[in-house]
């Protein structure tokens, strides 16, 4: 397979006030992992958007065999063997599995069945080796799963390009060491794979070649295996960044409990008990990590501590307080703060200003309320400071937030929920989808809230990053907590064990 | 030639858009009663003379104005949390049912009287939409078919209740309420300050929506539910009074109608505003204050066909007209995010 398979070619693309894509080059080869790096918002998104024809680029040009291209929408990029899995996914919750790949798919044959549809699915997951149940439901699929559906929604419809857009931020290690198997075995059969990640680690290991974008403009091109993590980092921010820090565990004087369960226990959608007799407390001023595989109760967790869902047995307390109910604004009102893992779902309304979405906490109190009014420039004045706090380049706060790319989006909840985070803070993966600067930004905010008296329970399946910052660290598996421990006692290897649901003896 | 599809349009390109949709409609409409043998251009040179060009059609336009704007407010109002209220037709009557039976049975100064009967034609159309609103807030019920069915057992109500209880011992052959013994002050001869009442109502509501955090509460909640619970809005609490409230503004057009316009309770006075009130707030897109050009847009074609009657034009042309009107808004509402893409494209 010789040359490039796709070239990018000067791709400009600006939207009201912002350059997000400035002269851009990039050639990618049949038979290769190309990975794409920046910074949030340096424009990675909107590149790829261009290149699947769901933006139309202001200036330059895609060549495939040596001739232009031009593809008004993505269907047009999929006839000409381009395909991408998005950030956030575009399946359809309410159908099964085979309804969605089959979903706007000219082959899909005119006179059809459930079984019929099921079973070509089937096929099609037994030839690309991307297991996948035809029948399932997507709403009761893990992230993982999901993915899958995706990747093969893409193949099926004959992509010899495949892009996937930060794929591993949402996927359990597990999951995303089978996807880096699973795309490992297309590139050697001659597809190509364009990967967006953060994660430094895992590029190096998959990629065989880097693109680094920062603001807008491509940096540069390199083999991986010619460099280094902090040389990437360095060249994604522009300057030299120091290694991560470490939260300066070891004895510290610790507060009245902020947060507690007491014997909880809950169930998930489906009625299903999703956490069983738990106890946990987090004191003012320490940080307590919660490690484990997605899906063994973290949501339920995070859910009951923040008065979203309502235990069936047990308490929640807050400051020594017994909540009753599901109550979302009487625990916020008691300054309990909460990162959702779902930011799109939970944390934001896609389709409003940014301005509503970053008050949506604070909207209630002065200087956004006065009495029973909402004062809109007030709030317009509230948004730019989060946003600044943030720092998060916002061109129009009247712009839906749906337009802030992945991290920033990210970036902005966390800001808005630390600032009502008076006694305490429940952050799920709060470093998900950031780049490796904000995710240090990130977690010394952490510890500096910390600092400040505030209890922070911190979920998250990056055992180092726990380890690091964490004062104690609880292990979450099948609903239950399998153990509580110091920081500084908690070897690795014991914990990866617990994770597994392997008690202590084994 | 090949479409693409834009991200975002600006908000000009989507009143030009509207209007567009608006005359391709007619052009349409007027091409068919062409074809049907009419004489279109003087078809529509009557028209607008006789709606615009005359003291007594402005009139005319004012009296099917108003209870537009409101029908289209309360479709509006439940719109904007996500809602699709069908039942302003229902609530329309249930407001007249109520200011009929508060005028004919409670005695006052007019000036007191005046806004007791509105209020109780708000509470009547509240009423109406009380049952749906629960069930779509307890129970998930989709509120579309009970609003909807509910405005079948209102018909049948007000013709059992002016045929029968309230039926005019004075009046033989027609079956209609007594007169009601208030009336609203004039504006001109026969439109009333009813329409003064209705666009205050649409200012208020715009506000209401703008400046209140209960308004903030409902855009947010229709915007996404989940992140409303999660911002501790209780979305229940929300859906149900602003069902209500819809409800509410579809009953005080009935009352003003009944009050204001026809003085009795009678059958067929609801005209289809209720129905029509829906494709105005579409028309609107669910924006407060963009009722009134939908509402003003309805009421012109409305008042046309009761001039077209005259040249042997049916009422149901009428009607099919209004909903090719709404058919090309909607149609145009998504082709304003396509454009002539820039070049072939080449099949790699
Ligand atoms: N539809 C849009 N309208 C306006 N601005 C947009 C739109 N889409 C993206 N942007 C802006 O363009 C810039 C680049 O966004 P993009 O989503 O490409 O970033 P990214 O590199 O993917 O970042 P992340 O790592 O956070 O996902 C951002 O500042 C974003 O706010
Ligand atoms: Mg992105």
């Amino acid at each position: 397979m010789p040359g490039a398979a796709v070239e990018l070619q000067g791709i400009t693309k600006a939207f009201p006030g912002l350059l997000a894509n400035d002269a851009i080059d990039l050639d990618l080869r049949a038979g290769e992992i190309h990975a794409l790096l920046g910074e949030n918002g340096a424009g990675k998104s909107t590149l790829m958007n261009v290149l699947t024809g769901i933006y139309q680029p202001d200036a330059g040009r895609i060549v495939m065999n040596g001739a232009p291209v031009r593809f008004a929408s993505p269907k047009d990029a999929i006839a000409a063997g381009i395909g991408m899995v998005h950030q956030h996914f575009k399946l359809i919750r309410a159908f099964t599995v085979a309804e969605n790949i089959h979903l706007g798919w000219p082959d899909t044959p005119f006179r059809t069945s459930a079984a019929l549809l099921e079973s070509r699915t089937r096929a099609l997951s037994e030839r690309f080796g991307l297991l996948v149940r035809p029948d399932a439901r997507v709403e009761d699929l893990s992230a993982g799963e999901q993915q899958r559906v995706e990747i093969l929604r893409v193949l099926a419809r004959g992509a010899r390009v495949l892009i996937l857009d930060e794929p591993t931020a949402v996927l359990t290690p597990g999951e995303a060491a089978a996807l880096v198997r699973a795309l490992r075995g297309f590139v050697v059969s001659g597809y190509a794979v364009i990967l967006i990640s953060h994660k430094l680690d895992e590029v190096l290991e998959v990629a065989d070649r880097v693109t680094v974008l920062r603001a807008g403009r491509k940096v540069a091109t390199l083999r991986a295996a010619e460099c280094s993590q902090a040389q990437l980092a360095a060249l994604m921010v522009g300057r030299e960044i120091g290694g991560r820090r470490r939260g300066g565990a070891g004895p510290r004087r610790v507060g009245p409990i902020v947060l507690q369960l007491a014997g909880a226990s809950a169930d998930d959608e489906r009625g299903v008990r999703a956490l069983a007799d738990v106890d946990l407390s987090v004191h003012a001023g320490e940080i307590v990590g919660v490690a484990g595989v997605a899906g063994n109760g973290q949501r339920e967790l995070t859910e009951v501590l923040t008065g979203l869902r309502p235990v069936t047995e047990g308490q929640v307390r807050i400051g020594g307080r017994v909540m009753f109910g599901a109550d979302p604004a009487a625990f916020l009102a008691a300054g309990v703060g909460h990162i959702p893992e779902d930011r799109l779902r939970s944390g934001l309304a896609p389709s409003m200003a940014v301005a509503d979405n970053a008050v949506l906490r604070e909207y209630r109190r002065p200087p956004v309320a006065r009495g029973a009014l909402f004062r809109p420039g007030a709030a317009l004045a509230l948004a730019r400071r989060i946003a600044a706090d943030a720092h998060v380049m916002v061109p129009n706060m009247r712009a839906p937030v749906r337009n802030l790319s992945g991290g920033n989006q990210q970036r902005l909840v966390a800001r808005r929920e630390m600032r009502v985070s008076a006694q305490a803070l429940v952050a799920a993966y709060p470093t998900r989808g950031l780049d490796i600067g904000a995710i240090d930004t990130m977690l010394r905010y952490l510890a500096e809230m910390r600092d400040r008296g505030v209890g922070v329970l911190l979920v998250s399946e990056e055992l180092d990053e726990l380890l690091g910052i964490a004062d104690r660290v609880a292990v979450l598996f099948g609903g239950r907590i399998m153990g509580v421990f110091p920081a500084g006692e908690a070897e690795p290897e014991r914990i990866g064990l617990l994770m597994g649901g392997r008690a202590e003896a084994a | 030639m090949r479409l693409q599809r834009v991200a975002a349009i600006g908000p000009w390109t989507v009143v030009a858009t509207r209007v567009l949709s608006v005359a391709a409609a007619l052009l349409v409409g007027g091409s068919v009663f062409a074809f049907a043998g009419y004489d279109v251009p003087t078809l529509a040179a009557s028209v607008v003379q006789s709606s615009l060009g005359s003291l007594f059609g402005l009139e005319d336009l004012g009296l099917l104005f108003s209870p537009l704007i409101l029908t289209g407010l309360a479709a509006a109002v439940a719109l904007r949390i996500g809602l699709w209220n069908i039942g302003g037709e229902g609530q329309f009557y249930a407001g007249a049912i109520a200011a009929t039976l508060a005028g004919l049975n409670m005695h006052g100064p007019a000036s007191l009287m005046l806004p007791l009967l509105a209020l109780a034609g708000f509470a009547g159309g509240a009423a109406w939409v009380l049952v749906p609103a629960l069930a779509r807030a307890f129970l998930l019920i989709d509120e579309i078919i009970t609003t909807l069915l509910l405005n079948f057992v209102a018909v049948l109500l007000v013709n059992y209740l002016c045929t029968g209880p309230l039926r005019d011992p004075a009046q033989a052959v027609t079956s209609a309420s007594a007169r009601i013994p208030y009336e609203i002050s004039p504006l001109l001869d026969d439109l009333h300050w009813g329409l003064g009442v209705s666009v205050a109502l649409v200012a208020i509501m715009a506000g209401l929506s703008a400046f209140t955090r209960w308004g903030f509460e409902t855009r947010l909640a229709g915007a996404n539910r989940h992140a409303a619970h999660y911002a501790g809005i209780p979305v229940r609490r929300r859906l149900m009074q602003v069902l209500l409230l819809s409800g509410g503004l579809a009953g005080v057009a009935g009352m003003l109608e009944v009050v204001g316009t026809v003085h009795r309770l009678q059958g067929g006075i609801s005209n289809n505003y209720g129905y029509l009130g829906v494709m105005v707030a579409v028309l609107a897109g669910g924006v407060p204050w963009a009722v009134l050009p939908a509402a003003l847009l309805m009421a012109v074609i409305l008042n046309a066909g009761t001039v077209l009657q005259a040249y042997g034009v049916s009422n149901y042309e009428v009607l099919a007209l209004t909903g090719l009107v709404l058919l090309f808004t909607a149609v145009g509402e998504r082709l304003a995010y396509y454009r002539p893409a820039r070049r072939p494209v080449r099949a790699a």
